[in-house]
This record gives C-alpha cells, sequence and structure tokens, in this order.
C-alpha cells in the first residue's frame, strides 16, 4: 500500500498539467503541438493495447485512422454539420467505423503467424490506401474537406486540445482496466507463450480478435480530431506508412507493453517530430533523423525506456532482501 | 476486350514480372538465409534508379554501362547493412523486429535521397526507352525486354552461383540446415553477409528497369516493397522458385486486370489476391508448413 | 477400475519417422498412472496427441466416454485435462500470482473478462492456498521467470490446479530436479490422487514412478508394450530388452575379433571389409579433466572426467538427463564447459569454437537428422569436404567413401530427404568421413531405426575403427552399444558411475538398476 501514494501523486500531477496545460502556455505554435501530441498519445496507448500487450506487431494501424477521417468527414459533409463542438459528437462514429473495419482484417490477418502477420498488416494498409486513392466517394486525391470550426481565432486550438485531451484519459483508463483484468493477463500469456496460453484454456484466437478490434475504436476517433484540426482529409496524409512506423517506434521507445510507456514515448517523439517539421523544412534531414534515432532504439533499447528504468527501480527496491541471509537449510529450494 | 489487348496484358505482365521475379528472389533470398524481412528492398530499388539516374544526367554514363557500377555499390551497401544492422538484430524476436529495424533503413534511404534530389519526379532515359519493336502483332516496348532479358540473365546467374559454386552450395545448405552447415565448416556468418549483399545487389538491375518505365520520386518505394511483400508471401517465404513463379502470375493478374477491368484498380486485385490466398493457405502457394530444418 | 481416458489405435508420423504406431493406453480413473519407456518412443507426442497439439489420422481419443481426438487444446483443458511440459513453460514477464490467474475455473464471457479485474478476491484466495499447497505462496509477486528451475515445475503442476482438473497429464515432473524437491513433488501428486484426482505421469526416474504408480505402461517404438502394476512390467524381460537394447537377430559380436568373410547384413548392403590393421598404441585420443558445463541454469556435468583412447570404440550410456548430449557438445565446441578441461591428443581444446574442433580433426554426427534434404546424396557427402580446397583430393576421398558406402553412389542423384531413416544416417556418416577424421562422435545413431537398420549402423561403426579411427559413442542401445566397445562409460545425473571395458559395463549388476530402479542384474544371455 505504501507504493501505491507515489503512483497516485505522479497521475494526479500528469493529469492537473494535461488539463491546465493551454491556460498556462497560450502560444498557438505550443498548443498546436499538443493537439497532435496527445492525438498521438492515445494512437500509441490503444495500439500498444493489442501489440504491446499481445506480442503481435500490427504495422497497419493507419488504417483505423484514415478510416477515422474519412468517417467523420464525409458523415460531416453528409449530414450538415455546420462545424464546431457538434463535429466532436461524430468522433465516437469514426471509432465505430474503425473497429467495425478492423473485424474482418483482423480475422483475415490474424489467421498468419507473427512474423507474417506484420507483413500482412502492411498490405491491408495498402490496400486502404488504394482504394482511399480510387474509390468514387472517398474523393480522389484532394479527398474531402471537413468543415471549419467556429472557434475564436486566439484560442482555436484549445477545444481541440480539450476533446482530445478528454479521448485521452478515457483511453489510458481502457489500457489500465485492459491490463489488470484477466483478459489482459491472457494477451500477456499469449505474448509469452501462446501454445500454452492455449493448453491452459485461454481462447487464444477470440482474446487476439477482440485486443485488436479495441486498440482500433480510439485510433479511429482520434483520426477523425486529426482530419477536423487539419481540416482535410486526403489519402497520402489519411493512410500514412510513417504513420504506422510511428507508432511502433513511439511504443518501443517508451517501453512497450506498460502503459506509461507509449505515453512517454509518444510525448517525446511528437514534440521531436513537430520541433523538426518546424527546423527543417525539407522533409530530407527529418526523415534521415527518425530513421537514424528508430534504428538506435531498436537495436541499442529494446525493451524501451520505461521498463529499463522499472528494472533499476525493482533492483533498489530489493536491494534490503538479497542483503538478507540466506534461508535455512531443509526449506524449498 | 479483345483477344489481342489480352494477349498483349499477358506478354506485358510477363515481361514485368521477369524484372519483379530478380527483386523478389532477392528479397527472399535474404529471409531465407537470414530470417530478416527486408523492407528496404523497395527502398533501395529507388535508390538504385537514383544512381543510374545520377550517372546518367552527371556523369554522362549511360544506363546499361552504368548497371557494372551500380550493381557492386547495391551489394556492397547490402553487406554493409548486414554487418551493421541485419547481424544485431535479437535472435529471440528476430523477424518482427527486423521488419522494424529495415523499415528504418528504408526511412534513411528516404530521406538521403530527398534531401539530395528533392521530391520531383524524375525518369530514366535512353535512345530505346520509348521504341518499340512490333512482333507477331504485339507491341514489344524494347525497355521491357531489355530489363527482361537481364532479369533472366541475372536470374541464370544466380541459380548458377548457387548451383555450382562452393558459395551457392554454403548458402543452400545455411538455409536447409543452419546447425549441420556449422558443423561441416561452412563460415555462416561470411556467407550471411554476401547472401544479403547479393539480395541487395539485385535491385540495382531493378532500379534500372522500374526507373526507366516508371517515373519516380524518393517516395516510390512503399508501391514497391508493398508488391514485392506480396509477392514473396505468396511464392512462400523463402523459396526462390515460388518468388519468381509468384511474380510473374500476379505481373500477369495486374496487368490483365487492368486491361480488362480498369487501370486503378489493378494493384488492389494484387493485395486482395494476397489477403485471399493466406486466410486459405498461410504459408503461401509455394511454401511448406514449418519446412526449414534449423 | 475404469478407464477415464483412453488412447486407441493412434498413429502419427513425421515426415518418414513413425512417432506412435497403433498405440493404445488406458488410464484408470482414481490412479497415477505411469508411462515410461526409451528415448523416442513417442510418449510426449502421445501427450500432444491427448491435448491436442498434435492432429491424428487415425486412432481415437476419449474422455469420459466422449471422443475428443483432435479438438484443439483449450477446449480438451476446458474438459478437465490439464498437462505440462517436460521443459517447464511458464509466462516468464507474469508473476507466479497472475500465472495462476491465467487459467479460469469456469468459463467466463469476454466482457467481463475484459472489464473485471483479473481473479476475483475468492479466485485469489483459492490461487494463494494453491501456491502455499506446492510451496511457493511468498514467491506470489516474482516475476516468473526468475523462480529456481524445481519452483518453475511446482508453479507448472499449481497453475493446472486453478481449474480443478479431473486428470493431470504430467511430463517429465521430476527430470532435473534436486532430490528433496522430487520427494515433495511426490507427495503432492499423491494427495492429489487421495483428493480424487486422475494423473498419467511420464518419468525417466524409476524409483519415482515404481514408488508412485499404480499402474505402468510401457511405451517402445511409438506402441505400448506392456501395462501393468509396477513391480510386474519391472521385471518383464520384454521391458529391459526396450530399455537397453534387444538381442541382435545375428550372433553376438565378440569383441576383438576379426571378421574376413562379410557379414549377412553387410552383404545386404553390398559392402567389401578390408583386413584391420595392427592394433594402434593404446594412446588417449581424448580426455576430459574434471569438466563442469550446463546451460546457463546449473551445471548439467558435475566433475566429469574421461579418458577416449586412440582407435578403440568407446561407449557412453546412461539414462536420460544423465548429461550425455551435453557432454558431447562440450567436446565438440558447441558449449563451453564452465569448469575443467578438455583435451585432444595431449593439447587443450577446452572451449574452441566448432569449426576450429572440426580443423583438428574431430568430426561429429549430430542426434537429429542432419543432412541437407534438398541436395542430392553426392552432394551432401561432397559438402563434408567442404573445407577442402583441393578438388582432387575431394574426388578421390568421395571414390574411397563410396568404396565402403555403395548406397551413395546407387542413391547419388537422389534428393537427401527421401532417403529412409537408417540410408541418410549412414549418408551422414559417409560424410564426415571425408574429412578423415582422427575422432568420430556419434550421438545416438541408432535412434529410431528398426533392427536390421540398427545391425548394419553398428557394423559401420565397427568398420571405422577397423580403419583406424577413434570412435566416441553415445548409445541409448547401451547393449548394443557397450557390446562392440572396448570401454563402456556410463553416466548418470551428470556424473560419471561406472567405466570399465564394454562387456563389464554392460554385466554390471547395477546397470538394471540405473536405468529400471531397483536391482535387477542384466547380462549377455547364452549367445556368448
Amino acid at each position: 500500500m505504501r507504493r501505491r501514494a507515489p503512483a497516485l501523486g505522479a497521475i494526479g500531477l500528469a493529469v492537473a498539467v494535461l488539463g491546465l496545460f493551454p491556460v498556462v502556455i497560450t502560444d498557438p505554435t505550443a498548443t498546436s503541438i499538443a493537439v497532435f501530441t496527445v492525438i498521438f498519445m492515445v494512437a500509441t496507448t490503444s495500439w500498444n493495447i493489442f501489440s504491446g500487450y499481445s506480442g503481435y506487431l500490427a504495422l497497419g494501424h493507419a488504417v483505423f485512422f484514415g478510416s477515422g477521417g474519412y468517417a467523420v468527414a464525409l458523415a460531416a459533409r453528409d449530414w450538415h454539420f455546420k462545424g464546431g463542438w457538434d463535429v466532436f459528437a461524430l468522433l465516437p462514429f469514426g471509432g465505430l467505423i474503425a473497429a467495425l473495419i478492423a473485424v474482418p482484417v483482423g480475422l483475415v490477418a490474424l489467421r498468419t503467424r507473427r512474423h507474417t502477420f506484420v507483413v500482412v498488416t502492411i498490405a491491408i494498409f495498402f490496400i486502404f490506401q488504394l482504394a482511399a486513392f480510387n474509390l468514387g466517394f472517398t474523393g480522389g486525391t484532394s479527398g474531402i474537406f471537413l468543415p471549419i470550426a467556429s472557434f475564436s481565432a486566439a484560442t482555436y486550438n484549445n477545444p481541440f486540445y480539450y476533446v482530445g485531451a478528454v479521448i485521452l484519459v478515457l483511453t489510458v483508463i481502457m489500457s489500465w482496466a485492459v491490463r489488470r483484468s484477466r483478459f489482459g493477463l491472457q494477451l500477456l500469456a499469449i505474448r509469452d507463450d501462446e501454445d500454452r496460453a492455449l493448453g491452459l484454456g485461454v481462447r487464444t484466437r477470440r482474446v487476439k480478435l477482440i485486443a485488436f478490434v479495441l486498440s482500433a475504436f480510439p485510433v479511429g476517433m482520434v483520426g477523425g480530431l486529426d482530419f477536423y484540426f487539419v481540416g482535410q482529409v486526403y489519402p497520402q496524409f489519411a493512410y500514412n506508412p510513417l504513420f504506422d512506423v510511428s507508432l511502433a517506434l513511439m511504443g518501443f521507445l517508451g517501453g512497450i507493453g506498460t502503459i506509461a510507456g507509449p505515453l512517454l514515448g509518444a510525448l517525446v517523439l511528437e514534440a521531436l517530430q513537430q520541433y523538426f517539421t518546424q527546423t527543417f523544412s525539407g522533409s530530407g534531414a527529418y526523415l534521415i533523423i527518425y530513421g537514424a534515432l528508430f534504428l538506435a532504439v531498436i537495436l541499442l533499447l529494446p525493451q524501451g525506456v520505461i521498463p529499463g528504468l522499472a528494472g533499476l527501480w525493482r533492483r533498489w527496491q530489493t536491494r534490503d532482501a538479497r542483503a538478507a541471509p540466506a534461508p535455512a537449510p531443509g526449506a524449498l529450494p | 476486350m479483345s483477344a489481342t489487348a489480352l494477349l498483349q496484358a499477358i506478354v506485358d505482365g510477363v515481361l514485368t514480372g521477369g524484372v519483379y521475379a530478380l527483386m523478389a528472389a532477392g528479397l527472399t533470398l535474404i529471409f531465407g538465409v537470414m530470417d530478416i524481412i527486408n523492407i528496404a528492398q523497395g527502398a533501395m530499388v529507388v535508390l538504385g534508379a537514383y544512381l543510374s539516374y545520377e550517372l546518367s544526367v552527371h556523369a554522362g554514363i549511360s544506363l546499361l554501362p552504368g548497371l557494372v557500377i551500380t550493381v557492386p555499390a547495391m551489394f556492397v551497401l547490402g553487406m554493409a547493412i548486414e554487418y551493421c544492422f541485419m547481424r544485431r538484430v535479437r535472435e529471440s524476436d528476430r523477424t518482427a523486429m527486423s521488419v522494424l529495424v529495415t523499415f528504418a533503413v528504408a526511412i534513411v534511404i528516404e530521406g538521403v535521397l530527398s534531401a539530395v534530389y528533392g521530391v520531383d519526379y524524375v525518369q530514366l532515359h535512353a535512345s530505346y526507352v520509348d521504341k518499340s519493336v512490333y512482333v507477331l502483332g504485339f507491341y514489344l516496348p524494347w525497355i521491357y525486354l531489355i530489363a527482361f532479358g537481364l532479369a533472366v540473365a541475372l536470374l541464370a546467374g544466380l541459380y548458377a552461383l548457387l548451383y555450382r559454386t562452393r558459395f551457392g552450395r554454403a548458402v543452400r545448405a545455411s538455409l536447409q540446415n543452419r546447425t549441420a552447415a556449422d558443423l561441416i565448416g561452412v563460415d555462416v556468418s561470411r556467407t550471411r553477409t554476401i547472401a544479403v549483399g547479393i539480395g541487395v545487389a539485385v535491385t540495382a538491375v531493378g532500379g534500372f528497369a522500374f526507373g526507366a518505365t516508371n517515373a519516380f520520386n524518393p517516395n516510390s518505394g512503399y508501391d514497391l516493397i508493398s508488391r514485392l511483400l506480396a509477392i514473396v508471401i505468396l511464392g512462400g517465404m523463402g523459396s526462390i522458385g515460388g518468388a519468381m513463379g509468384a511474380a510473374v502470375l500476379m505481373l500477369v493478374v495486374n496487368d490483365v486486370v487492368a486491361v480488362a477491368w480498369s487501370p486503378t484498380w489493378a494493384p488492389l486485385v494484387f493485395f486482395a489476391a494476397l489477403v485471399v490466398v493466406l486466410s486459405v493457405r498461410p504459408q503461401g502457394l509455394f511454401g511448406r508448413v514449418g519446412a526449414r530444418a534449423q | 477400475m475404469s478407464a477415464l481416458l483412453e488412447v486407441d489405435g493412434v498413429s502419427k508420423a513425421f515426415g518418414g519417422v513413425k512417432a506412435l504406431s497403433s498405440c493404445g493406453l488406458e488410464v484408470h480413473e482414481g490412479k497415477i498412472n505411469g508411462l515410461i519407456g526409451p528415448n523416442g518412443s513417442g510418449k510426449t507426442t502421445l501427450f500432444n496427441v491427448i491435448t491436442g497439439y498434435e492432429r491424428v489420422q487415425e486412432g481415437r481419443v476419449v474422455f469420459a466416454g466422449r471422443e475428443i481426438t483432435n479438438a484443439r487444446p483449450d477446449r480438451v483443458f476446458g474438459l478437465g485435462i490439464g498437462r505440462t511440459f517436460q521443459l517447464t513453460r511458464l509466462f516468464s514477464r507474469l508473476t507466479v500470482l497472475e500465472n495462476m490467474l491465467v487459467a479460469t475455473q469456469r468459463a467466463e464471457g469476454w466482457l467481463r473478462s475484459v472489464v473485471r479485474r483479473a481473479g476475483s478476491a475468492s479466485e485469489r484466495r483459492r490461487a494463494m492456498e494453491l501456491l502455499e499447497f506446492v510451496g511457493i505462496a511468498r514467491l506470489a509477486a516474482e516475476p516468473a521467470g526468475t523462480l529456481s528451475y524445481g519452483q518453475r515445475k511446482l508453479l507448472e503442476l499449481a497453475s493446472l490446479l486453478v481449474a480443478d482438473p479431473s486428470v493431470l497429464l504430467l511430463d517429465e515432473p521430476a527430470g532435473g530436479v534436486n532430490p528433496t524437491l522430487i520427494g515433495v513433488l511426490a507427495d503432492r501428486i499423491a494427495e492429489l490422487n487421495r483428493a480424487g484426482k486422475t494423473f498419467l505421469v511420464v518419468e525417466h526416474n524409476m524409483e519415482f514412478v515404481m514408488g508412485l504408480c499404480h499402474r505402468v505402461t510401457v511405451l517402445d517404438q511409438g506402441t505400448a508394450l506392456v501395462s501393468g502394476a509396477p513391480e510386474e512390467v519391472r521385471r518383464n524381460p520384454a521391458v529391459l530388452d526396450a530399455y537397453l537394447g534387444g538381442e541382435d537377430s545375428e550372433p553376438a559380436a565378440v569383441l576383438d575379433e576379426r571378421r574376413p568373410e562379410p557379414r549377412p547384413a553387410a552383404v545386404g548392403m553390398g559392402l567389401r571389409l578390408r583386413p584391420r590393421p595392427a592394433p594402434a598404441r593404446r594412446d588417449d585420443l581424448l580426455e576430459l579433466r574434471g569438466v563442469y558445463a550446463g546451460y546457463g541454469g546449473g551445471d548439467i556435468l558435475k566433475d566429469v572426467s574421461i579418458k577416449v583412447p586412440a582407435g578403440e570404440i568407446t561407449c557412453v550410456v546412461g539414462p536420460n538427463g544423465a548429461g550425455k548430449s551435453t557432454m558431447l557438445a562440450a567436446i565438440s565446441g558447441l558449449l563451453r564447459p564452465r569448469q575443467g578441461q578438455v583435451s585432444f591428443q595431449g593439447e587443450l581444446i577446452t572451449g574452441l569454437p566448432p569449426g576450429d574442433v572440426l580443423a583438428l580433426g574431430i568430426a561429429l554426427v549430430p542426434q537429429a537428422h542432419s543432412l541437407f534434404g534438398e541436395m542430392t546424396v553426392r552432394e551432401n557427402v561432397e559438402m563434408g569436404a567442404f573445407t577442402v580446397r583441393d578438388q582432387a583430393l575431394v574426388r578421390r576421398r568421395l571414390a574411397a567413401v563410396e568404396e565402403l558406402y555403395p548406397i551413395v553412389r546407387e542413391r547419388a542423384g537422389e534428393r537427401a530427404a527421401s532417403l529412409s531413416g537408417g540410408q541418410q544416417r549412414l549418408v551422414e556418416f559417409a560424410r564426415c568421413l571425408m574429412l578423415e577424421p582422427k575422432l568420430i562422435i556419434l550421438d545416438e545413431p541408432s535412434m529410431g531405426l528398426d533392427p536390421q537398420t540398427r545391425a548394419v549402423v553398428f557394423e559401420m561403426i565397427e568398420l571405422m575403427r577397423d580403419q583406424g579411427r577413434t570412435v566416441l559413442l553415445v548409445e541409448q542401445n547401451a547393449r548394443a552399444g557397450l557390446k562392440l566397445s572396448s570401454q563402456g562409460i556410463v553416466l548418470e545425473n551428470g556424473t560419471v558411475r561406472l567405466t570399465g571395458s564394454g562387456r563389464e559395463v554392460l554385466e554390471h549388476p547395477e546397470i538394471g538398476a540405473l536405468y529400471l530402479g531397483g536391482g535387477v542384474s542384466v547380462g549377455l544371455q547364452a549367445t556368448s
């Protein structure tokens, strides 16, 4: 019980920072960066619910991001939303569409073994990208425009930020709930030893599919949010391979399979990403640094920052136990 | 749609399929020897194309002779990437992690190309690029014929290498039974490095063919790798023969669909076919379940 | 006494190897049933078939009157059959308690399982009780990966009990566990049995099996040989044969005798023999001194010292898990000894990598089939001389090898994978001879082969010796192996228990006890 207090304190602090950020820092560039950061924090946490807990690397979540975006854009246009707080009500719809798409995608992709699974998610991603370019109702190359929000110019970013923050809190709660649930345990068991999990009665196919669909919902929602913020959804942007890779990189950097890890990874990386976009206007240098960073993280820090720290924390905590005298002979080993 | 158009589409498919077969063979060879899926293969083709571009535009060396430089260059690059990055991927999660590592390499390559060449589209030019020969009622573009010829020659060369040389036997041994290869004194580590070098070297030829028949920019690698992955999975990971067969098959289907239905939907059919086949037969068309002994 | 679980006529083949051959088994309700048999007899495959990890086309598995053949593992578990694995499998990154909570006692709707906390209060209580029962409750919050080997075994058992299965299949529960713990394990199993649980236990530890089980079934070559009370089974000569190797169909070979005439089996393979050269000096070609070696967890070999004389066949035997393969790995460079020395021809070779060991003249033919399946027979043999650059020399050696192993010439162009197990073995021998090694190490060369082919394999081993090479042989088939060896070494639990001439070791009274527990005397029958 002693360990709870610092954790609760840290959470409280984080929530406070989250809530007060745009109040304290009013610079629109900063709050704009904050919107994107929050969006990525949601996406990475959500992705982690599937890939981090089950160990199946999904590199096609842009499918849900983009589909959520298109769903919201199309709904806003066809159901005559005017632009303002009302469009935010469409976000759950975007999430729902993404989740519905995740069902057949998951059914197909999860039939394969782990390494083929990665590639199948990539292939399915390209199918969606192609479809977006070519299907009539998606508006082709120029895509679809979303209604312009009628927020005041000075604090234009703030509503987007707060909606994103709310989604973030809900997603983190979902991630936490999954982690402590039996369902989450079964996912983690699948990651450690899928065959044995099967032998212990875990319905592995069902568990993986449910996790996959769950992980699609928040990504669909922030997809809608992202494109509403930007004002337009078009194929290259909606279905962007870099997005898929970013989620994985953020997850690995922070610590895949933990709750705080994706948050940290997204925070650090998105801030970095935005900084680069501002400083290096050309995309070349940015990509080089991004790729190099990715390589460094994967090869040198395979567990990520958070588990590394957690390991140190645990070692520090058990230093007393390790100094204790050896158990009496005759006791069980 | 007339029979002629259909046949033309099939011929086109076979010709382009040959080039894809070569690139896919390289990809599956790397997988077979290293257990690594080289996502950067597409970006490397683009790199190869840019190298040819650089030589032809800025050094006055035309495309075909330029291959004498680009192929060894890509070979060395492949070995360097294996040595620096691929072999450092942990054994435990190797294949999944390799996707991330090679994706990162692809991003770096794309970044370098963007920085040097910007985002404008370019294309490789040579006197024969836009000309065709008219044979038996079919138009056979010279560039496709040359590329196909090169691809066949290289595939034959690859075959000769694998089946007639000592090194080739070492590669096949490492592919079939790593432990046994170790026990008879094969330097598995060195064999892998060279095999990856070869797997990448073929992208120089792919770059030449791709660059001469398509306008490309640094971003073009994604489209390529997605097709190559589809081909390799369809053919069964690690099976060179399977990759070749799947390449020709997929490209023929692609071209036929383009003619029969619509050019924009053709690539979609590509992936849809992949997804369907995998749902039914997860080991691919020509792969065997758990085929490789360790 | 009814059979709660019944296996009937099950056959399972992997490629050319028949793992199970019309196998039948009855697991009697409320009893502890034992399943024993030599290495490769199909015990684990049988477990896999029962629990749905392997599918079968022939035969049935029936549980409590219902057919469950080819049911998926999760369903089998749900019906009340739990199993452990030979090499403990746990969820290493989860804590001990979390490991216990993965399995459920009753099926749970998926929505509840997502929303509710893992393990209700009563489930956690029960999990802790079970952990208490096996004695590792204090480790509940530790990651399972940090447990010692014995603790892992206990956890694996406990995590099955959460779901209250009616049948427990235990695969080598006492394997590699220290003696104190074995006692605890046996007690727990007995207690659970008294509470009504049925067990089917695979074990090599004969005291464990004989002391604990009410009924024992013996599996050999994929089929059930004998079933009955432990004492009966132990005294059954067929059982002893299964473990130590049956008598060959031809007269027993007497050691050190010249055989100018080709032997019947050899004629069948078209072999020709050369007269044996003068015996080499009895120097020790290979020596191990005080070797301790193991893989990560702990030492498997403990203070092993052996000498392998030049020009002779030395055979190492011992029950499963004794460390025979580990010893070979330590010699051939696949494993680095933690302590101790390995020397070859007087030079230290401890810890050298396999390539160097090969270059010194030591060739290893591993237990698992190691041919390159897609290459032809001839290519495979040529690959043996991969490190030889001089092609003319390779061709000469190939010709010489073909003389001894005509199969190489006869099946030269065929795909190696299409050969039978025995033929593949002979090609492997041919391949290893291409480098003209001084020491040939053979790891269970006769495993999985029928008696006829086994006889040929052993003849070829003698031929290697006749040509002046030294052979270090690890054999499951102790009788055959020791019969042709001039030196026998018995390894048990990582230490050398007996050494002597082949015959001495074979006739030693303790050898039966080592394999079957209890003092049964074993020896050459009237044929000698």
